[in-house]
């Protein structure tokens, strides 16, 4: 089992998800980003579109819109000005940050 | 005469009573809010202080931070943004936020200084059109219950008056929640950004960090990020403060009223006494004229 570190999706109305993690992939402006135990200090900026986190349980998947990617003693910290955890791919995840995009547009 | 003063009384302490029926809801309503208002008050801290945490390292990781929204710059004009609640019936909460405010202007007109009025809610709106002080931005049905779109409309229109050299500082007036007892109307510095204190220790830290893009864009995309998260806090906290004023208003009111209707009732059953004297000694005398003609 691949080495856990600590997770936390954090919006300024709540925290969406927090726990222990294997692997996460964001994607960011400058291209997708994963991140196993042992990332070296980071901070990115992130685009929007869909973060996939891989922990004991299983897979959670979260559309998000915008924000930071902070990578620092094995504690990923992705502050966004909006989650949603979503159900079902990672296409859907995409499509619901999409659509978190163009409410705040409108 | 005797009934006409009871009658009246009786109808005074009906309304005293639908009276203390409304405050009453009042206060169960303010009360069912505070808890809500606390509740996301306290979920907002992890944002914030990531985000802290976040400014620090850049902070630390560039030794120092540089950027236009951080810079003190000579201080022509100021921006007064004061945050109050759109209705009243909250005690004091309204009036003390606009008194600090109001000295505030006072005292950079004083100082020479040119002032750009913001109003947050209908109590400062009224309060200034009405002395014919000039607003450039008001914003309605916020406080009640702020939500992180109207927190962004504020810090961007706010960082656009700042950008675009309308005004050179921004400072504004708001009330801290510091317990469900105890609320303060407060001076809170909003531009130029305050960086949060570098703590102990993380500049040893934090060198080797890698930027996605540069340090430079980063700190370009996060300090308006970070502006629109401070004013959220600011938002949340004058709301949560509006609904724990308010409910002690109505608690005050209530005991009054309870008061009152009890002063009142006492009075009735004075004034009934007081007319069924009367009606006893006219009969007795009345009989005692009969038995003795």
């Amino acid at each position: 089992m691949a080495r856990s570190f600590q997770v936390d999706i954090v919006t300024p109305e709540a925290v969406v998800w927090s726990g222990e993690a294997e692997l996460v992939t964001a994607r960011t402006t400058e291209g997708d980003i994963g991140v196993l135990a042992d990332h070296q200090p980071t901070m990115a900026a992130l685009a929007t579109g869909a973060v996939k986190v891989v922990h004991a349980n299983g897979v959670t998947i979260a559309g998000i819109h915008g924000g930071f990617l902070q990578i620092y003693r094995n504690q990923v910290t992705l502050l966004t000005d909006r989650a949603e955890l979503t159900e079902g791919s990672v296409e859907d995840a995409r499509r619901a940050a999409a659509e978190l995009r163009d409410t705040e547009e409108t | 005469m005797a009934s006409a003063e009871i009658r009246q009384i009786r109808r005074r302490i009906k309304s005293v009573e639908s009276t203390i029926k409304i405050t009453r809801a009042m206060e169960l309503i303010a009360t069912a809010r505070i808890g809500k208002a606390q509740q996301r008050v306290a979920q907002a801290k992890p944002y914030t202080e990531k985000m802290n945490d976040v400014i620090r390292n850049i902070g630390a990781a560039t030794g120092s931070i540089k950027h236009p929204l951080l810079e003190q710059r000579e201080i022509k004009t100021v921006g007064v943004l004061v945050v109050t609640s759109d209705r009243g019936l909250a005690g004091g909460y309204n009036s003390s936020v606009i008194r600090l405010a109001e000295q505030a202007v006072a005292a950079h007109h004083a100082a020479g200084k040119e002032v750009r009025l913001y109003t947050v809610g209908a109590k400062a709106l009224a309060y200034f059109r009405y002395r014919k002080h000039q607003i450039r931005h008001q914003w309605l049905a916020v406080t009640d219950t702020p939500t992180y779109a109207d927190a962004r409309g504020i810090a961007n229109i706010i960082l656009d008056e700042y950008a675009s050299g309308r005004v050179d500082a921004v400072e504004s007036y708001t009330t801290e929640y510091i317990s469900a007892l105890t609320q303060t109307a407060i001076e809170w510095p909003v531009l130029p950004i305050t960086p949060p204190e570098a703590v102990e220790g993380a500049a040893a830290a934090a060198t080797g960090y890698e930027f996605e893009p540069s340090a430079e864009e980063i700190l370009d995309r996060l300090l308006p990020r970070y502006l629109e998260g401070s004013v959220f806090g600011m938002l949340l906290e004058a709301s949560a403060s509006e609904h724990a004023a308010r409910r002690r208003a109505m608690k005050a009111a209530t005991e009054n009223a309870e008061e009152l209707t009890r002063l009142l009732t006492r009075e009735a059953n004075q004034a009934r006494q007081a007319e069924i004297t009367t009606e006893i000694s006219e009969i007795v005398g009345g009989a005692e004229a009969l038995s003795n003609g």
